[in-house]
């Protein structure tokens, strides 16, 4: 039976041949997007896993309330993590992860680095692999290093890694370090990341005493704890109180210093609490992607549900027969899903080449190393895709057909039966919704990303690299100087100054303090010279800016923007203080201008010349980047790459033993927005391919539309009917259900749209011209596939076609 | 054989009832070969789909066989039909993607046969009728005599007691119809019992009883 059904089906799909590559093609797109996307979802949700101690390992977090305010830190104090092992018989163990940059000197050339400090169970708590050396004696001493391959290469070449002596910049010292093992590349779907790791006893170089041994609310580094087999992080968080007890004495205030425990699993998916070392991803994104994923498949198998139901007259015939012949309907049901099946594996081989194709450029797309592999699970996951497709695909002839009276069907009454207008183009209706939703999706998605690429930041971003000096204040400052001065011969710098941050570090420095009032406040701060305010085009609105003649302004004036003058509710800001212990007054106010991503809100501002006393007095101070001198040139227009050498020639004249290090301005803005450029050029591809699928499917219907009606129009042209008002009777169908397709896609997409762009400050609002222009690409290239065929009729010789009647 | 005992028919158009099938009696006995003759929508087909199983009708009964046919289930009157009647088509309706070959097996297939047993059967039925050289030929391969050879086949694989042929001959030329009439003749000498419809009075002088019917009653 099974032979007799196979044997039909190969041949009915090699005898319409149309049918089958149009089905197979739209069903093998829809299958390889699928895996792409199934391996990109699969990526996101499988952070950290990949350690076999993973359920037990957790991320100590800090939730602070004081005064009504809240504070949430996933970076924690230094003694924490020993004071958890200590107190709680539940924690077996601990890992602190300390992130930060620093200088690194070897042979003369120096790089700016990041680099971990980590406790040296490291390896045995984190499954991170070695390609050189012994994981047991790793840090054998302060001076072990341990550095990635991909590192090794960059400053040994070819040459053995291990033994190597490499200086290390640490606090204000340069430290010589060993290495001592080499680590393969750290998988992808990690929430640590690093390329250097020195251990933990070299904090006493890094923080001072107090932090080290009582620094309770000053936060550094991150906190990984192991827990005893069975318990759960509640069950540590429940006593976490009693820890609080301790260490707060008599202050304790019960609620007010929280610790907590969050899986590792967690860390990579959870918007909820802050980014700790590494950025965390927005589940959404995979979410949207998952469904991306699902509707383009589901537009192939419609196109698969709507091109079986146009060839269902001839199917039928054969329906008849065999229940004639004795065919009972359950065994009718099984030949045609059977038949689906098929046809989806078929597919799911050419798809699963076209996923090992597209695999590169996908990865290239979506940012990421992905491997598709066949391995069990995605074996397992496109069988039952597979399965799946093929019940869906096949119900119509499955359950539709099979329930055909043979008796009508033979007698050719079925014109009658086969009704399904209505539910044919619901399912077409249904995907060109989804088409023109994904077409909206990408028009919105591309104007926001030129919105955040292109707005008037409040300063001018064009023509400006930033030269990082790689040093400490100390010694970069009059690096710095040095450079700026040199800078003044040449003739394609229009100007530079000179600041701790630039615009490339966006954040700056978080400065934490307690007011007059008892109030608890933040505000950003960024130390910069006289040149900074005309070099960076920012607009002074009152008062004045820095002069290198005042000694007052170096030590304590300011510059704030107009955020922190609404913020404190000043209406004359100069001459005014912080209302608190800072010493600086306000000389100048500029307009707010953007110095973090457009996802944030503009923050109050305090620029200054000298910052060591604000840092000083401030209660809390964090900072994500490096602080370090940084020269910002603003160029002429003309070639970058000549612009570029006679800088660098400059940069040696200055620091001969020092590489140069520069970026440029707009490009590291632009990085701020990966996430959005990957997301909008993703959704664009996908509008692409379902587009092109919902319109093979069109193609197919089309064709067979016309040959149903191939002897009306031959008597119609007989009749004296000219081309246009054939074609016109043909496309006039489509036409409406597009236009009705387009209503229903309109409300979905504003409202998938607007949710999405709640996610930043500054957006665009949704134009009502966008729906206009998607429905009528949709309806162009809907056209433009239709009329294909129309045409091809219109044109034909009407006597043939009646003749063959 | 069978027995048709007031047989109705009808559907509604509007308020009115219109009658496919007019109180048919007919009794018809093993190895009869009946023609049923009468103008285009005198009801033949009709009638031959109700005695064939494939249409139900609203009033009478129908005794096949000791069974009776009005009180079965649908599932019951498949079994019956698939296991005693053979159809022969005007159109012959075979299956155009299956070789001769498979055509006359497919019957075979839905009553769970074992593949050797049917290829033994098949295999007899093409020797019988002489196309063994045309089993792996697909019907459009074949002309309109040969293919209603293969409809005949097929209709015989699982030894009918009861062969119904709607028109066998309408589709052919003289030729070849008196093939299959002299084929029907044969097949009827060696016991099934035929109903054949036919437009015919050639056709139907092959026959040993003739019906005739008229807007749907059997004409006395």
């Amino acid at each position: 039976m099974i032979k007799n059904y196979f044997s039909i089906a190969i041949r009915y799909l090699l005898r319409h041949k149309g049918y089958t590559i149009t089905n197979i093609l739209g069903l093998s797109i829809g299958i390889a997007s699928c895996i792409l996307i199934m391996l990109f979802v699969k990526s996101e949700f499988s952070y950290d896993k990949f350690h076999t101690k993973s359920e037990r390992i957790y991320r100590a977090w800090l939730h602070e309330k004081y005064e009504g305010q809240e504070f949430i830190n996933t970076q924690t104090p230094i003694p924490l993590g020993p004071a958890l092992v200590s107190n709680f018989p539940e924690v077996e163990s601990m890992c602190r992860v300390y992130t930060f940059s620093t200088l690194v000197q070897y042979k003369g050339s120096k790089f700016n680095e990041p680099l971990n400090m980590v406790d040296s169970n490291f390896f045995q708590l984190f499954d991170f692999k070695l390609a050189e050396g012994d994981i047991h004696s790793v840090f054998t001493n302060n001076h072990s290093l341990v550095i990635s391959q991909e590192l090794a290469k960059k400053y040994f070449g070819n040459d053995q890694a291990i033994g190597k002596n490499i200086e290390l910049q640490l606090g204000d010292e340069m430290v010589l370090f060993t290495v001592t093992a080499v680590t393969e590349k750290t998988p992808l779907e990690s929430s640590i990341q690093f390329d250097m790791l020195i251990p933990h006893s070299n904090e006493n170089l890094l923080f001072s005493e107090r932090a080290r041994s009582r620094g309770w609310t000053s936060v550094f580094e991150e906190t990984y704890v192991l827990l005893q087999n069975g318990k759960s992080g509640k069950d540590v968080e429940d006593k976490m109180p009693d820890l609080a007890k301790k260490i707060a004495g008599d202050n304790y205030v019960e609620g007010q210093y929280n610790v907590n425990l969050q899986p590792i699993t967690e860390i990579h998916l959870d918007k909820s609490l802050p980014a700790g070392n590494l950025p965390v991803s927005d589940p959404a994104y995979g979410y949207i992607l998952g469904i991306i994923g699902i509707l383009i498949l589901l537009i192939a198998c419609i196109n698969f549900v709507t091109l079986s139901i146009g060839r269902s007259t001839t199917r039928a015939m054969e329906v008849g027969i065999r229940k004639v012949l004795g065919a009972e309907r359950k065994q009718l049901i099984s030949q045609f899903w059977g038949e689906a099946i098929l046809i989806a594996l078929i597919s799911l081989v050419v798809a699963v080449g076209m996923a090992f194709i597209f695999l590169k450029p996908f990865n290239a797309i979506s940012n990421r190393e992905l491997v598709f592999s066949l391995s069990v699970f995605n074996i397992l996951f496109l069988f039952s895709l597979v399965i799946l497709i093929g019940l869906i695909a096949g119900i119509y002839p499955a359950i539709v057909l099979s329930a055909y009276n043979p008796v009508k069907v033979l007698k050719n009454r079925l014109q009658g039966a086969i009704s399904i207008g209505f539910f044919r183009k619901a399912l077409i209706g249904a995907q060109f919704t989804a088409s023109i939703i994904m077409i909206i999706g990408t028009i919105v998605i591309g104007q926001q990303l030129n919105y955040l690429q292109n707005k008037n930041l409040g300063f001018d971003k064009e023509h400006v690299v930033v030269v990082s000096t790689n040093k400490p204040r100390a010694d970069g400052t009059p690096l710095a100087e040095k450079f700026k001065t040199e800078l003044l011969k040449n003739a394609q710098v229009l100007g530079s100054s000179i600041s701790i941050f630039s615009f490339s570090e966006p954040g700056w420095v978080n400065l934490g303090y307690e007011d007059d009032n008892k109030i608890y406040r933040n505000f950003r701060m960024n130390s910069i010279d006289a040149d900074f305010v005309g070099n960076m085009k920012l607009q002074l609105i009152k008062g004045r800016n820095f002069s290198v003649d005042n000694p007052a302004d170096i030590a304590n004036s300011m510059i704030v923007n107009e955020s922190l003058v609404k913020e404190y509710g000043w209406t004359d800001p100069i001459g005014k203080k912080l209302p608190g212990r800072f010493d600086h007054t306000v000389i100048g106010v500029v307009k707010d201008f953007h110095f973090e991503s457009l996802h944030n809100k503009i923050q109050p501002l305090a620029l200054v010349m000298m910052p060591d006393s604000m840092i000083r007095k401030a209660n809390d101070v964090a900072f994500v980047f490096s602080p370090q001198p940084r020269i910002n040139i603003r160029l002429k227009e003309g070639n970058l790459r000549k612009q570029i050498s006679s800088l660098e020639k400059d940069w040696k004249s200055v620091a001969p033993n020092q590489d140069f290090e520069y970026k440029f301005l707009d490009e590291s803005l632009n990085n701020q927005y990966k996430e959005e450029v990957r997301l909008a050029s993703i959704v664009r591809y996908a509008s692409l391919l379902s587009i092109f699928i919902a319109c093979m499917g069109l193609f197919g219907l089309s064709a067979m539309a016309v040959r149903r009606r191939t002897k009306e129009i031959g008597i119609r042209k007989v009749l004296g009917a000219d081309i246009k008002s054939v074609v016109i009777l043909l496309s006039k169908d489509f036409i409406w259900l597009i236009i009705l397709a387009a209503l229903v896609a309109f409300p979905i997409s504003l409202w998938a749209l607007n949710k999405w762009l709640q996610d930043f400050v500054y957006r665009i609002q949704v134009e009502w011209w966008v729906f206009i222009a998607a429905g009528a690409i949709a309806l162009l290239i809907a056209l433009i596939t239709v009329s294909f065929q129309a045409i091809k009729a219109a044109i034909a010789n009407p006597v043939k076609s009646l003749r063959t009647e | 054989m069978l027995e048709l005992k007031g047989i109705f028919k009808w559907y509604h158009s509007g308020n009115n009832r219109t009658f496919l099938l007019k109180n048919i009696d007919l009794s018809v006995k093993v190895g009869e070969f009946i023609s049923v003759m009468g103008p285009s929508g005198s009801g033949k087909s009709t009638l031959l789909n109700v005695i064939g199983m494939l249409d139900t009708f609203d009033q009478g009964e129908y005794h096949f066989l000791n069974e009776s046919v009005h009180k079965l289930k649908e599932k019951q009157r498949s079994i019956l039909y698939k296991q005693y009647i053979g159809f022969v088509f005007q159109a012959y309706h075979l299956l155009d993607e299956l070789t001769v070959y498979e055509n006359i097996e497919t019957p075979l297939i839905y009553q769970d046969i074992k593949s050797s047993e049917r290829q033994a059967m098949v295999a007899d039925m093409l020797d019988r009728f002489r196309i063994v050289g045309k089993k792996d030929l697909f019907p459009a391969q074949l002309s309109g005599g040969q293919q209603q050879l293969v409809g005949v086949a097929r209709a015989l694989i699982a030894n009918p007691k009861l062969l119904l042929a709607d028109e066998p001959t309408g589709n052919l030329n003289s030729k070849q119809g008196e093939e299959i009439m002299e084929l029907f003749k044969e097949l009827n000498n060696d016991g099934v019992t035929i109903i054949q419809v036919t437009h015919s009075e050639k056709n139907a002088a092959y026959g040993s009883r003739i019906i005739n019917l008229l807007d749907g009653s059997i004409e006395h």
